[in-house]
């Protein structure tokens, strides 16, 4: 009997253990790159020389995530039926969203202070306030997954389909829709240059080889940039733009404009990219390797953990 | 399938038929086994040497056209692809879209390793072998080699022809059937003409035979049938001669006692002739009496086989056997000689002891001339008591000598029962010899006299 409320007491401890979780706590004045990998369901976070600090290892198959504020981390899973939201600073989880299978993609919008879940089960987009309740959603067309805002708008890429919706960012009722290219994914929006960039993998086994870039008023195309094969992270910061395309393992950096200024060849099958304080970060999916990028080329590399599919950069806002 | 030979033919047609499937699978497993693993050796070798055409960096159009140049005068097919959208390049994605390498296979290609696949490929619209090399890069998949050769399975190889094949299988069946079913029939026949004689021997038919056309296990049981058949019809024939030979010997007597009893009872005899007519009937009477008894003690020695035995000293039996007799002997004035060995114990039934001398003694006297002797001497030899019972009688003839035992067997067949013997005197005696684990040995010359020896097993110490 004494054998037996032993165990159960032990059991008691860790199942609330596992409540409890609690990964390495990340400082907050700590400046970070953190790569989503989803292979190795894992966060690994690494500082401006390439060190890494802490890897969260998760047993939940999480294949993307968003940074939320300053201080906290959105992980979602396509097949996973909740989002968890964590704290940074704590190493814990504050909050769960039942959001239901399909989840493809999270986006946070300072402007607002929400966040977006598209989800290509119910094809919709919803929108979520700090405290994980839920605003409102939106139905859309087969597969929303990329999104980007800009002047109380949000602009949704329907993967499986050839449309891009644009919401008010508030109500999430449809505003405008643009014909685009099926299989689109990466989206950056240049406000200055009235332009929207988007990228995509292309059709069938027909590889897409260029940027798309259209008139951010009126959705028409205005040109298209080359750079192979298939650009599908794209970056922006100031007036540079960095796309890389994992077609050709290629990290193609252009001017606000379109004017490529220079490229290289880095990693292998990137599908990441991020501008974090001075360099551009580049995570090869194939090589389980994240780079450090300069015009004077790789500076600095550092292994993940398997499969790194996104980039999180927290800079020093101090 | 109730008959035997119904039972063999499904055993054996049965067999035949797992052998057939068993072959076919058998085969089949050994073609894709050696076939399809020499191919996929040969195919890695030709693609590990067509690789090395491969100096990295980006798959170039010049060595994707050198590489399929080979098409033309290699045996396997082999093209070279560096479109990403192929290799599975966006499969963190939902991607609609049938790649020609999945996302595993991708990740061994990417450890440097060969990939092998048989099965159907929906890109070539058939079964195929194939394996796939890597173009790689500084951990970048550039492009794959992409071998396959056709995979004609056995059952694919005999598709256009499988009505033929199976039609084929069926028939030789068939006919394997009918061949094993015609020799079966064969086969069996003996034993079936066994059956029929078996039937026929049990209504009756004691003449019943099979021919022997074989010297195998059947052959040698019609063989064995043959002899039983032979021994049982020689039994119910001496069944029915000593039947009939009975009944002879019962009518005879019969009938004189018949006739003199009418004869008298209707007065046609008087005085001194009807005496001796009630004489002779009582004579008749006596003599069947006898004959009956003898009968019975015969038919007692058959069935009493085992009596209770004890040892006796044997020359006070045989002393008994001479007193019992002594009368008769001086009736005809016959002197007995005694000479017995006076140690001599055997493990006998007294009183059958005493009636196979008492037997042997009156043949003596009765077939001996007036005023002869009879000697009855018994001594050991080689553990064995021996008795002789001597006359010097009339003798019998040489050719009689064999029979001389038999059931009613009369040396002299026309000399008058009126001399008393029944024919049953010896068959008796050699019986009760032979109950005793004893032999009994005749030896006689006309006109000189009969020897008869007793050889009777002394009693184990």
């Amino acid at each position: 009997m004494k054998k037996m409320i032993v165990v159960l007491l032990m059991c008691i401890f860790l199942i609330s253990g596992c409540n409890e979780e609690r990964f390495t706590k990340i400082d907050s004045h700590q400046p970070f790159v953190a790569s989503v990998n989803i292979l190795d369901p894992s966060l690994s976070f690494f500082d401006n020389e390439g060190k890494e600090i802490a890897v969260w290892d998760f047993d939940v198959a999480y294949t993307g995530a968003a940074l939320i504020q300053h201080d906290h981390v959105l992980m979602y899973g396509h097949d996973l039926t909740e989002a968890h939201l964590y704290s940074l600073s704590t190493g814990k989880r504050e909050a769960v969203i039942k959001c239901g299978a399909g989840t493809t993609n999270a986006y946070y919008d300072e402007q607002t202070e929400r966040f977006f879940l598209t989800n290509s089960k119910k094809n919709t987009v919803t929108s979520y306030n700090l405290q994980a309740a839920k605003i409102s959603e939106q139905k859309l067309y087969n597969y929303p997954m990329s999104m980007a805002s800009n002047a109380g708008l949000l602009y949704v890429l329907n993967y499986k389909d050839t449309i891009l919706s644009v919401l008010d960012i508030e109500t999430l009722q449809v505003v405008d829709e643009w014909e685009i290219p099926k299989s689109s994914h990466g989206i950056a929006i240049l406000a200055d240059q009235h332009a929207v960039w988007i990228g995509g993998h292309g059709q069938g086994n027909r590889p897409n080889d260029t940027i798309d870039v259209y008139n951010l008023e009126t959705g028409k195309k205005q040109k298209e940039i080359s750079m192979p094969l298939m650009p599908v992270g794209i970056s922006t910061k100031e007036q540079e733009v960095a796309v890389i395309s994992h077609g050709k393992s290629t990290l193609y950096v252009a001017a606000a404009d379109g004017e490529v200024l220079w490229s290289q060849k880095i990693g292998a099958n990137p599908f990441a990219t991020t501008y974090f304080e001075k360099w551009i970060i580049i995570a090869g999916y194939d090589d389980q390797t994240i780079y450090f990028v300069d015009e004077q080329g790789i500076a600095k590399k550092a292994k993940t953990k398997k499969g790194p599919f996104q980039l999180l950069a927290r800079e020093d806002t101090r | 399938m109730r008959t035997f030979s119904g039972k063999i033919w499904a055993l054996i047609v049965g067999f035949l038929l797992i052998t057939i499937t068993f072959m076919y699978v058998f085969t089949d497993f050994l073609y894709e086994q050696l076939y399809v693993e020499d191919t996929e050796k040969s195919m890695i070798e030709f693609g590990e040497r067509l690789a090395t055409k491969y100096k990295g960096g980006a798959v170039s159009d010049e060595l994707i056209a050198e590489i399929e140049e080979h098409n033309n005068y290699g045996v396997f097919n082999v093209i070279a692809v560096r479109n990403p959208r192929e290799l599975s390049a966006c499969v963190p994605f939902d991607i609609d879209y049938q790649t020609l390498i999945g996302p595993d296979e991708r990740s061994q290609l990417l450890d440097g390793n060969p990939v092998m696949k048989i099965g159907y490929e929906e890109r070539f619209e058939r079964q195929i072998i194939s394996v796939i090399l890597p173009f790689t890069d500084e951990n970048r998949l550039e492009g794959i080699l992409y071998l396959y050769y056709p995979l004609a399975k056995i059952s694919e190889l005999a598709s256009k022809e499988v009505v033929l094949l199976i039609a084929g299988v069926v028939l030789f069946s068939i006919m394997i059937g009918y061949l094993v079913f015609r020799g079966l029939r064969r086969i069996m026949s003996p034993l079936r003409e066994l059956q029929g004689a078996v039937h026929r021997m049990s209504t009756g038919d004691y003449r019943a035979r099979v021919a022997v056309s074989s010297k195998d296990e059947v052959g040698q049981l019609s063989e064995a049938f043959n002899q039983m058949a032979e021994a049982i019809q020689q039994e119910d024939e001496e069944r029915k001669a000593f039947l009939a030979t009975v009944s002879h010997e019962l009518r005879t007597p019969i009938s004189y006692v018949k006739g003199y009893s009418e004869s008298i009872q209707n007065g046609f005899m008087e005085g001194e002739q009807r005496d001796e007519a009630i004489g002779l009937i009582a004579r008749e009477a006596n003599r069947m009496e006898r004959l009956t008894n003898e009968l019975l003690q015969l038919v007692h020695i058959d069935t009493d086989k085992a009596d209770e035995m004890y040892p006796i000293a044997l020359a006070e039996t045989l002393r008994d056997s001479v007193a019992l007799i002594k009368a008769k002997a001086v009736e005809k004035e016959i002197g007995i000689l005694l000479k017995v060995d006076e140690d001599i114990i055997i493990e006998a039934d007294e009183e059958k002891i005493r009636q196979i001398f008492i037997n042997l003694l009156e043949n003596a006297i009765r077939y001996s001339n007036k005023g002869t002797s009879i000697s009855l001497t018994s001594m050991i030899e080689e553990q064995s008591a021996i008795i002789q019972v001597k006359d010097k009688g009339i003798g019998i003839p040489k050719e009689d000598l064999p029979r001389i035992l038999e059931r009613f067997y009369r040396v002299n067949k026309a000399r008058s029962r009126a001399d008393g013997g029944s024919g049953l005197g010896l068959s008796i005696v050699d019986q009760l010899v032979k109950q005793h684990q004893g032999t009994l040995h005749i030896d006689s010359e006309l006109e000189i006299g009969t020897t008869v020896t007793v050889r009777l097993p002394l009693m184990e110490e």
